[in-house]
């Protein structure tokens, strides 16, 4: 357990570090939200209902604010 | 290990990015997607790449039946029960179908990842690293190293620290 608690940690650590915040802040708030969900969590499904998008749109989205995906 | 798998949108989004993509079937006869998975995947390159696997036949859809929504259903309740992230419907689709079929679960999923540690579930999960990694164990890619180094490049992906320990002691066994 203790493994997986570290992995989650370490994916939300890298997805802090690498996205793109200033192209963030500028969203609309939905997709501002959605995005910070995602960064959190790492849950593209439920990121893309916060978005009102499906997940290959929020998958755009996610690349052009360069955060990356780590499981 | 099972000749078939079933993906979740999470990963073929992902996987469908990366050039050497078609090495997927190479390693598996069949490739199942949920139409729940499917409704999600509307963009290029996933739906183009999805849509010509489907038409060749390496892909096929797999419709969810009462039995396996139930059994999604379970997992998904029984997943909001331990401190970790939740399963969500389409990766619960995909465990509850790996469970009972024995196809081997695609997904970049984190709840999905570690349910079988987790939940005790008896199913086998792979993330694009496991798949790389067992490609190269087949010879289907040459150099690890810059097969993951690619996949991170094309698929905006990174892999954890203990994933590149990892593959510095499969290399460096080599």
């Amino acid at each position: 357990m203790e493994e997986v608690v570290e992995a989650f940690i370490e994916a939300r650590e890298l997805r802090r570090r690498y996205a793109n915040w200033r192209f963030i802040q500028q969203l609309p708030p939905k997709l501002k939200a959605a995005l910070i969900y995602y960064i959190e969590t790492g849950d593209i499904y439920v990121a893309s209902r916060i978005a009102g998008m499906s997940v290959a749109e929020f998958n755009e989205l996610r690349i052009k604010a360069r955060v990356p995906s780590v499981t | 290990m099972s000749r078939e798998a079933i993906a979740d949108s999470s990963f073929l989004i992902d996987w469908s990015r990366y050039s050497r993509r078609e090495v997927l079937t190479r390693l598996f006869n069949v490739v199942h997607v949920p139409e729940s998975v499917l409704r999600e995947i509307q963009l290029p390159p996933a739906i183009d790449w999805v849509a010509e696997k489907l038409a060749e036949g390496s892909f096929t859809l797999f419709t969810e039946t009462p039995d396996i929504e139930a059994k999604a259903r379970e997992l998904m309740a029984l997943s909001r029960s331990k401190p970790l992230k939740a399963i969500d419907y389409p990766e619960a689709v995909c465990l509850a179908a790996g469970l009972r079929f024995g196809y081997v679960v695609l997904s970049e999923n984190g709840g999905a990842y570690f349910a079988p540690r987790v939940l005790g579930l008896g199913v086998v999960v792979w993330r694009a690293f496991e798949t790389i990694v067992e490609a190269w164990r087949r010879g289907l890619l040459q150099d690890l190293v810059d097969e993951l180094r690619r996949y991170e490049q094309e698929a905006v992906h990174l892999f954890r620290r203990r994933d590149w320990e990892h593959v510095w002691s499969l290399v460096g066994m080599r």
